[in-house]
């Protein structure tokens, strides 16, 4: 896994797996808190790129410094942030992860190295490279779900305009 | 006033100050941005600031983040803190269109370059109006050339809503004609190269240029007599 700074002194580590054998044990093990350390699993198909990601974390970490999360943890506001849209049960079952999802993003903030140790043992896949996310990505699937039209993608790139779909959603 | 002293908060190195906000140049989570802080007014009454700062802030957003979807270059948003009153975007690099032109007054002008800037300008404008999105401040300075690309940026959507109605679209032809006119009248007739741009892009042009006759004719403020 790889660490990123995002605000304040605190930082985000990210992890890209592929073939991920056990997602319905670690949606089970999230779903009912005993997620140990506690992880954000993201569904890496709709991640083109770490920026939108790294965004959203600051959101996140924003949000938890007033006290004002939307959902439970930090982590699940991560997956909530990164969607984009307010509707918060459809967005963790979009961008999160389901029982079936094998091309796992993993997310911990102000991760120790024995915790990210511990994350890597929990997932049952192959580590790859961040620098996979941009040609594993699924666009359709990114542009339908963000809503992406043709137009804007004439002059944008894929992870700038989920950015601006992410800073903007409290906006609108 | 006392309003130096208090609370100067840490965005970065200050780049501009207006009347409604100043813009500094800092980081990103890695990447260089721009952050733009709109302040209260202390003359207002402070629930009538409070909410009108807010209400033009998540306006901003909205406009500028419309206008990509309508294929308009804008900087990409990055955050939007309802709190501090913040807006944080895209660090672009490159001149002001304002400067490009100015540097033509004294240099001489480079007439490809001059084109190309002018039909940028009226792809743009033109797309923004008929996606219904008036910008309200086309002046050259809130336009910026990408040093690599050459692309045309528009900034600065702080007074930017939403309309379909010719008349708002032919008020901001106008400012941008005044504007051209006052700043920049030693390099010909750009705005007749803008709008020759903006007839092709516009499909609503003919009921927008009509309304621009008008327009030129009293001036941007309709008469309000009888």
């Amino acid at each position: 896994m790889k660490s990123f700074p995002v605000a304040g002194g605190r930082s985000v580590s990210l992890g890209l797996f592929s073939d991920v054998s056990n997602s319905r044990e670690l949606l089970e093990l999230m779903q009912s808190g005993k997620l140990e350390p506690e992880v954000a699993f993201l569904n890496a198909s709709l991640v083109p790129d770490v920026f939108p990601v790294l965004a959203a974390a600051h959101k996140a970490v924003v949000s938890q410094g007033r006290e004002s999360l939307t959902t439970r943890t930090l982590h699940s506001e991560l997956v909530y942030n990164y969607s984009g849209s307010k509707h918060i049960t459809e967005s963790l079952k979009r961008c999160g992860i389901s029982e079936d999802t094998s091309y796992i993003l993993a997310a911990r903030f102000d991760a120790s190295n024995e915790e990210i140790k511990a994350v890597e043992k929990l997932i049952c896949g192959t580590e790859i490279d961040l620098a996979e996310l941009e040609t594993r990505a699924n666009q359709p699937q990114i542009l339908k779900h963000y809503k992406i039209t043709p137009q804007e993608l004439s002059i944008s790139t894929l992870p700038d305009a989920i950015v601006c779909r992410i800073a903007a959603r409290d906006a609108l | 006033m006392d309003s130096t002293q208090e609370q100067q908060q840490d965005f970065g190195v200050l780049l501009k100050q207006g009347a409604e906000g100043r813009v500094f140049v800092s980081t990103f989570v890695g990447r260089k941005c721009v952050i733009k802080e709109r302040f209260s007014k202390k003359y207002r009454h402070p629930l009538l600031d409070s909410k009108l700062t807010l209400k033009r802030l998540n306006a901003e957003a909205r406009c500028m983040t419309k206008a990509r979807k309508l294929g308009v270059p804008t900087p990409v948003l990055y955050a939007v803190d309802p709190l501090l009153h913040t807006l944080t975007f895209e660090y672009v690099d490159g001149l002001s269109v304002k400067d490009i032109l100015l540097g033509f007054g004294s240099n001489g002008i480079n007439e490809e370059q001059l084109i190309d800037i002018a039909t940028q300008i009226g792809n743009a404008v033109g797309k923004l109006h008929d996606g219904g999105l008036v910008h309200g401040d086309l002046t050259t300075s809130n336009m910026i050339i990408k040093n690599n690309t050459n692309q045309l940026v528009l900034i600065d959507f702080g007074l930017s809503f939403i309309s379909t109605i010719p008349e708002d679209k032919a008020v901001d032809l106008y400012v941008l004609e005044r504007a051209l006119i006052s700043m920049h009248s030693s390099c010909g007739d750009v705005m007749e190269k803008i709008l020759t741009a903006y007839r092709k892009v516009s499909k609503q042009w003919c009921a927008t240029t009509n309304k621009l006759a008008q327009v030129r004719q009293r001036g941007r403020k309709r008469t309000m007599i009888g």
